[in-house]
């Protein structure tokens, strides 16, 4: 019978076990995967939230359970709400002119002129390269005495003679600009890449229908690149939320404590201190700012997406 | 108002303002690279005098004495041999780790982009956490964890914190790459008797090939380039990695001096690996579907 039956229905009922065992299959490998990251990733992290709930004494060696103690601590420390409040100068610098860098930068590649092919392969390098190496070539254009910055300015007259870039009210913002020559080709990448996917069938029916070049960008590019812009903002916004090695090289959060954005302060309280709950603790709010970030940019594209499908159907 | 607006526009300043942005683009770009490449075979003396124009003579004396090759040198020899030793240890961690971080990729991205299956959504959202925790946090757990167990200095142990920080971005990003690849090619496989991991490894991995490779060059330029994870886990121990040993060759080191010309020749030495595979990466551009599998289909 049971075979009279497949005989009958062969086609629906194998796609019917091919489907089953799909899932099966996915559910396997996700399986896998998720033990995995489990293992690498929470139980470290549940590590961490009960490291947060305890005092440690790094000499005698002991952990005393305090509660949320270091999490009141951070909160009203005005050290961290100082961090915090760079954390959130420092990316939105560094964002908006890595996007305005990298939107214009990706036009410009995507037009043709001689040397095209190499200032494409080339324009990934600042990304590419170690963040020691920018802080450090960054450190001797903005040097005072021997920088080009100053060698090139202070001959025409714009800053005096050994001006000091990295001061106590600039440091912050020319971190933020070193960051940016670093993250700028990222966007680039996305945007070339998303450029390069609009039909040149487009832009010629909008020249035989008489539109300008500035009509066709704001009627034809931009509309393309809505979709692009919305996880270039992600991805720049998590990179700088979560930058460290180049702030770190070039100023070490100095002069004084002017460019100590969150991740540095808990650095200090970590392997400075050795305060692990409470920089453990300090550690969960820029995570907090992170996944709200992320959380944020996952509605977005849902409600996207559930748009989309109720327009097709 | 948009009536006033049909006029064509001339567009005879178009190459200018192409040309322009390209000209901006090109020195904003390599500026700092001609900086670094001038001074590292140029004398100490010399750089601090010629910062703009060139220099009077050229040398590879620099070059030398970061590859031990000249015997002149002493002050330095303890930093330049770490930087020889750092590229030996990163090049140790990274290359495992980047590959094994892209195969676990590969099968993540091939269940999330490929099948729909109960509790996706939710999975997906831990994915998205993960991809975004700071490293910083996720150095916490690990840097307390290894000082009690005392793995602190093995790279073995550095080896899987940076996988903590690469998989998850992999996953996501190669998800996107393989909801893009036409699904019949595995069904015609499958037809023609091949067991899944068959398909698997013979049809979807080979025709993914591109994505996969962007994903493992992503992944060891991640490690490769790490500071804080190589720092904390191995600065000073003889497992120390390459930007530490770079940032205690540089001039930022404070408390004592270190000649720039040295740390232009080892930076530019640290930037072949990255440049040779940002030239190969460059060729994935056209092929790499880089939108986000959330919204793929509706597209």
């Amino acid at each position: 019978m049971a075979g009279a039956q497949t005989a009958a229905l062969p086609a629906r009922e194998a796609a019917r076990a091919r489907q089953m065992s799909d899932t099966q299959f996915a559910l396997v490998i996700i399986l896998g995967v998720s033990l995995l990251n489990a293992a690498i990733i929470f139980v470290p992290l549940v590590y961490s939230a009960w490291l947060s709930l305890h005092e440690s004494n790094v000499i005698l060696r002991t952990m005393e359970f305090v509660g949320a103690k270091h999490y009141w601590t951070a909160i009203t420390d005005p050290k961290v709400l100082a961090a915090a409040w760079r954390s959130v100068v420092f990316s939105a610098i560094a964002v908006v002119l890595s996007f305005a860098l990298s939107l214009g930068f990706a036009l410009v590649l995507n037009e043709d002129f001689p040397g095209k092919g190499l200032l494409r392969a080339l324009v990934l390098l600042p990304w590419a390269i170690s963040q020691v190496v920018t802080a450090t070539v960054f450190s001797f254009m903005l040097n005072p005495n021997v920088g080009a910055l100053n060698a090139l300015l202070a001959p025409m007259g714009i800053v005096g003679p050994s001006h000091v870039w990295l001061s106590q009210d600039m440091a912050l913002i020319w971190v933020s600009v070193a960051f940016v020559w670093h993250l700028a080709p990222l966007g680039t990448f996305f945007y070339l890449a998303s450029l390069q996917t609009i039909p040149e069938d487009l832009y010629n029916a909008a020249r035989i229908d008489r539109a300008g070049p500035v009509r066709r960008f704001a009627h034809i590019t931009l509309p393309h690149l809505r979709h692009t812009t919305l996880i270039v903002l992600v991805v720049m916004t998590v990179e700088a939320v979560r930058q460290f090695d180049l702030v770190f090289s070039l100023t070490r959060g100095g002069p004084g404590t002017a460019s100590q954005i969150l991740p540095m302060l808990v650095f200090r309280y970590n392997f400075e201190f050795s305060q692990y709950g409470l920089a453990a603790a300090t550690s969960f709010i820029l995570t907090a700012m992170s996944v709200a970030l992320a959380v944020g940019y996952f509605l977005l594209l849902r409600k996207k997406k559930v748009k989309k499908e109720t327009a097709n159907g | 108002m948009a009536e006033a607006r049909r006029k064509i526009a001339g567009e005879g300043w178009r190459p200018w303002a192409v040309g322009a942005g390209a000209l901006f683009l090109a020195f904003w770009t390599l500026f700092p690279f001609y900086w670094t490449l001038k001074a590292s075979f140029m004398s100490e003396i010399d750089v601090l005098d010629s910062l703009v124009g060139m220099p009077p003579s050229l040398t590879l004396d620099n070059y030398l004495r970061v590859l031990g090759l000249s015997a002149s040198d002493s002050i330095f020899g303890g930093q330049t041999r770490a930087v020889m030793e750092g590229f030996v240890n990163s090049a140790i961690v990274a290359l495992p780790s980047a590959a094994f971080a892209a195969l676990i990729a590969s099968f993540a991205g091939y269940a999330f982009g490929r099948f729909e299956f109960p509790g996706k959504n939710a999975l997906l959202f831990t994915l998205l956490v993960s991809r975004v925790l700071p490293p910083i946090t996720m150095l916490i757990p690990y840097f307390v964890f290894f000082s009690a167990v005392g793995m602190v200095g093995s790279l073995f142990g550095l080896g899987i914190t940076y996988l903590t920080a690469v998989v998850p971005l992999l996953s996501w990003m190669l998800m996107g790459y393989f909801a893009s690849l036409p699904v019949e090619v595995e069904r015609a496989a499958r037809i023609d008797g091949c067991s899944r991991l068959q398909v698997l490894f013979y049809v979807t991995f080979p025709m993914a090939a591109p994505g996969i490779a962007a994903a493992f060059i992503i992944a060891f330029l991640v490690s490769w380039n790490d500071l804080l994870f190589g720092i904390v886990l191995t600065g000073g121990t003889n497992a120390q990695t390459l930007s530490p040993a770079l940032l205690g060759l540089s001039p930022l080191m404070p408390g004592f001096r270190t000649e720039l010309v040295l740390f232009a020749a080892a930076s530019i030495l640290s930037t072949v690996p990255p440049l040779l595979l940002a030239l190969v990466f460059q060729r994935f551009i056209t092929g790499l579907n880089i939108s986000d599998p959330v919204t793929t289909g509706g597209d």
